[in-house]
């Protein structure tokens, strides 16, 4: 009897631990700024337990009873905490106060069960033993949990799994104590009956727990998925490990923050600085605001028209503070205008001229993202070239697409522009590769905004030359009635995963 | 496997939910705009009000089809403008009327043209001043998008409606021998579009017999093959190759080279060029003006439609050329033209059936199928997204005698032909009552006119074709089969042989 106690100390303040650990780990994941987190939510944490144990004397009568209740309580909350806090951050703007709510509930559950045990324990053994040994076992399943927390659980089990693992356990000993105080309970089968759904709904949730954070792909994504949303149009999936946050749209790597600003910095300013004076920008795609970033270092320009398909995707770059704090709040800038349409119908019906245009669609993985590479579309979009006006095209891998990134080049061309291609290694995408393209000469420009990373005025060169591997090779144009592009992209990456 | 998961859990959930849902959401829709009512109380000359005032033109134009229109559009262009045109139903368009609903404009019969070959003349004129054809080119935006045609069969998706898959060594060796058949033929200049152009007595054996003796003669028994060309003679006749002249047969193959990528199509099909036409000569078009009588009168003629006698010097008789006898005084009856009716329905589709696969095509057929299959008419939307839908489902009720199946269209209601519809296309999108909001059916008597044997060469037909005079004669039904550019030929035709006998050569 006596060391099985002890053992349930040991477990139950593993868990209380744990759960602690997760809403630290993952309020650091999904906000940032872990030392804060931690801070707050130790200090929430400890302090919810005085309370709890402040709140202790006053529970009197039935103490074993309210012991496993309490246990229950801690095993449904602590258990499901981590996967109602990533659907509170995908779906909801309340993510922290439910978390100190959580965090507190968590808490003062602690804080109320060990002096609770050690008042139904206090007969069997003496005072000074009691003391001793119980708190000799917190301390030790503290050590335990916080030893396993970040060598096993994190890396093999993941957040939402360890919660709902550590939510099993603590029904698990509900379950226990009711057989061990089974002479001080009544009425007994009720709270076993009670004990035994919770611990099922916990099961369902372990074994479908991929499913809430990464509706069951997150096999291809290498890191922890903190953000997983369908939209209307799209899945958009952000994972972070450490420092890096990675977006994906349907499975394709958009940026990685650790070095996005190579292809951003390269996508805008090789041909936005060599426009003399610009003032209005359009950008077609380009939802996380990353190029508007770029575009926002000019300060002569007025306005800045973003024409996104997806209008959760822009409120989510607008709002998130995780995003904002990549793209420097570039939406919220008073010369950014958002618009959320198609955009080839938008460029046929708009009639605005625009001194730089950003195209930076997803690549042509299909018919319908093909229409956007197409003589046609790129007639349509430089209609609305002023005079001095040039366009950029984000135009797949030189390297890994040779086909398609020419097929894109000959396309313009065939569009009536003169085009200039270049290219740029991004580590996380290889080489990456971009047409300028317009109806007059383009000459490189002779200075770049101030506190770029990546280029400057005596990089550019190089970009433009193409070494043999990804040298030019002949190609149709594309289409609408001959998406030629579609299908070279296809055979491509065929080609290199084979 | 994660599909699956996904996809038992909504099933799952959806039998928990729906039990209710899953028994039968209601499809709405009806009958569309049929001209049976009209058409059959000329032919059971119906007691008609006499006509209460006169107009007097110089030129009238029975029929607002593409003929009728191409007549108008041409008259117009060289300047003359003492005509109108006489529309039976309520708009002008024929066999290219179109419909519309908030979510496209759809065809309800005719919806392609292909490019135009160099003898297609006028077709190419038309195309220029449209700027569908620009110093030559076709604009990118009227060719039909990629991927254009798709076809099912043996379980699985192809592009393309000439069978690919499946194919044996005895299927290829057959189709290649057919295929240097039909080169023989399109070298010969015999074949060609408009058909007037080409057309050659030395042909005239291929027109006695049908298209269906005479593969077998060739030896072509490949079942895929076959069934290949029996689709082609059922989507460009109505009719099987049993019922269809091997001069027809060939003339579908043999008339147009290998082209690049097309066809011209627009969402509301070829109802875009009958806007077009509109645009230019609606201000002579008389709608709901059905013609119950013409006769002459001196050397011209009394047309009366209406409230309205319509006298003329010159009548351009562009309606189907069957009914002429029940309209023109004195005419005998004709023996030689036989149409084949047909079936088409617009579907709403709220969205598309997850049995779609991947990317949506223009037009889809199903191998075995009876039906011709369907078109999306969003296709041709630049929008880079599409959720809702309408498709244009064809039918040509090829198989047996055309008066039988016209009864047939006319007993069944709207129920049996929907019903029909859903059960054909869930050959294949087993899904696809969840996504159809709405079905409207529109039947077409005579739909099309049938080349068969002997069709293309009968005299009764060549005089027609020929006629000069004060009646000519300009339906795309003297041609023998019903396409756009024998209509639109045929319908220029008549208003340049009338402006000749007005101005002199």
């Amino acid at each position: 009897m006596g060391i099985l106690l002890f053992i349930t100390v040991l477990v139950i303040a593993a868990c209380g631990l744990v759960y602690e650990l997760i809403a630290g780990t993952l309020a650091s994941y999904l906000l940032g700024d872990s030392v804060f987190q931690f801070s707050t939510i130790i200090g929430c944490y400890l302090f919810a337990m005085g309370v709890g144990s402040a709140l202790s004397r006053y529970v009197n009568r039935g103490l074993a009873y309210r012991f496993v209740c309490i246990e229950l309580m801690l095993g449904m909350i602590g258990g499901f905490s981590s996967a109602l806090l990533f659907l509170a951050f995908a779906y909801t703007q309340g993510f922290q106060l439910l978390m100190y709510v959580l965090v507190m509930m968590i808490g003062g559950l602690v804080g109320l069960e060990i002096p609770i045990l050690m008042r139904i324990i206090r007969d069997r053994y003496r005072f000074r033993d009691v003391i001793a040994h119980v708190l000799t076992f917190d301390y030790l399943g503290a050590l335990g949990a916080s030893l396993l927390f970040p060598i096993v659980l994190v890396p093999y089990i993941g957040l939402v799994r360890s919660a709902m693992l550590f939510g099993i356990v603590n029904v698990v000993v509900a379950l226990w104590s009711t057989f061990l105080f089974s002479n001080l309970i009544t009425p007994l089968r009720g709270l076993r009956i009670v004990s035994v759904v919770i611990l099922c709904g916990l099961m369902l949730g372990f074994a479908q727990a991929k499913r809430i954070t990464t509706a069951a792909e997150d096999n291809i994504y290498a890191d922890e998925i903190i953000f997983a949303r369908d939209t209307r149009y799209q899945h958009i999936v952000l994972t972070r490990f450490k420092d890096d946050i990675r977006l994906f749209l349907n499975s394709h790597l958009q940026f990685s923050s650790r070095d996005e600003y190579r292809y951003h910095e390269t996508l805008i300013h090789p041909g936005l600085s060599a426009i003399a004076a610009p003032r209005h920008v359009l950008v077609l795609g380009g939802g996380d605001g990353l190029a508007v970033r770029e575009i926002l270092k000019y300060p002569q320009i007025e306005s800045i028209t973003l024409v996104d398909l997806d209008p959760e995707m822009t409120k989510l770059f607008s709002t998130n503070p995780m995003l904002t704090s990549l793209n420097l709040k570039s939406f919220l800038s008073p010369k950014v205008h958002i618009i959320n349409a198609d955009a080839f119908p938008w460029v046929d019906s708009n009639s605005d001229f625009f001194d730089f245009i950003v195209i930076d669609f997803p690549d042509p993985t299909n018919y319908s993202l093909g229409k956007l590479y197409t003589t046609a579309f790129y007639k349509a979009a430089a209609r609305h070239l002023s005079a001095q006006g040039l366009m950029v095209v984000q135009s797949t891998s030189p390297m890994f697409a040779r086909d398609s990134f020419w097929c894109i080049a000959e396309t313009l061309k065939q569009a009536g522009l003169q085009t200039y291609p270049y290219h740029v290694y991004v580590p996380s995408f290889g080489e990456w590769g971009f047409v300028i393209a317009g109806t007059h000469d383009y000459k490189l420009p002779t200075t770049v905004p101030t506190g770029l990373r990546f280029v400057s005025v005596a990089s550019l060169p190089p970009l433009f030359q193409f070494p043999p591997d990804m040298a030019p090779i002949p190609m149709p144009a594309n289409r609408l009635n001959d998406q030629v592009l579609v299908r070279s992209y296809d055979q491509d990456w065929k080609d290199i995963s084979h | 496997m994660k599909t699956g998961r996904r996809e038992f859990l909504q099933s799952a959930s959806a039998a928990l939910v729906g039990l209710s849902v899953k028994g039968e959401q209601r499809i709405a829709g009806s009958f569309v705009n049929d001209s049976f009512q009209l058409g059959h109380e000329l032919r059971d000359r119906a007691n008609f009000p006499a006509p209460i005032q006169i107009a007097r033109h110089a030129v009238v134009i029975v029929g607002g089809g593409i003929a009728g229109l191409s007549a108008a559009w041409r008259l117009q262009k060289k300047g003359f403008t003492d005509f109108v045109l006489l529309e039976m139903n309520d708009r002008a368009g024929g066999n290219s009327r179109w419909g519309e609903n908030e979510i496209t404009a759809y065809p309800w019969a005719a919806h392609y043209v292909p490019i135009p070959g160099p003898q297609a003349v006028y077709v190419r004129e038309l195309f220029e001043e449209l700027g569908v054809l620009k110093d030559g080119q076709c604009e990118e935006r009227y060719l039909c998008f990629s991927p254009q045609e798709r076809l099912f069969l043996f379980g699985r998706w192809q592009e393309g409606i000439e069978p690919a898959v499946g194919l044996g060594a005895a299927d290829r060796e057959q189709f290649q021998k057919l295929e240097d058949l039909i080169h023989g033929f399109r070298e010969s200049g015999h074949f060609t579009v408009p058909m007037e152009i080409g057309l050659s007595k030395s042909t005239a054996n291929l027109d006695q017999v049908s298209f269906a003796d005479w593969l077998r003669d060739q030896r072509v028994d490949s079942r895929i093959l076959n069934w290949y060309l029996n689709y082609c003679c059922r989507d460009d006749y109505g009719a099987t190759t049993a019922n269809t002249s091997a001069w027809a047969g060939i003339q579908y193959f043999a008339s147009r080279q290998s082209e690049e990528k097309g066809p011209l199509t627009w969402p509301e099909g070829n109802g875009w060029i009958v806007r077009r036409l509109l645009e230019r000569v609606g201000k002579f078009v008389r709608a709901n003006r059905m013609v119950r009588k013409i006769s002459r009168r001196g050397t011209g003629w009394s047309v009366i439609a209406g409230d309205t006698e319509y006298r003329s010097e010159f009548v351009i008789f562009a309606a189907p050329t069957f009914l002429a006898p029940y309209l023109i005084e004195g005419m005998a009856p004709l023996h030689d033209f036989e149409y084949s009716p047909w079936l088409t329905a617009n579907l709403t589709l709220e969205h598309l059936p997850k049995s779609y696969g991947t990317d949506p095509t223009w037009d889809t057929v199903f191998m075995d199928s009876p039906t011709l299959g369907y078109v999306d008419a969003t296709h041709q939307s630049v929008r880079s997204r599409v959720d809702r839908s309408v498709w244009t489902f064809y039918w040509a009720l090829a198989e047996g005698n055309p008066a039988a199946n016209r009864a047939l269209l006319l007993a069944k209601d709207w129920s049996y032909w929907s019903e029909s519809i859903l059960h054909d296309l869930e050959r294949v999108h087993r899904d696809i009552r969840s996504c159809v909001s709405r079905i409207d059916v529109m039947r077409f008597g005579h739909a099309m006119a049938r080349p068969r044997p002997g069709a293309i060469f009968s005299s009764e037909r060549r005089s027609l074709a020929k006629a000069g005079g004060r009646i000519r004669f300009a339906n795309s039904d003297l041609s023998g089969f019903s396409i756009f550019e024998e209509a639109q030929f045929r319908g220029v035709a008549a208003a340049d042989g009338i402006l000749k006998e007005l101005h002199g050569p």
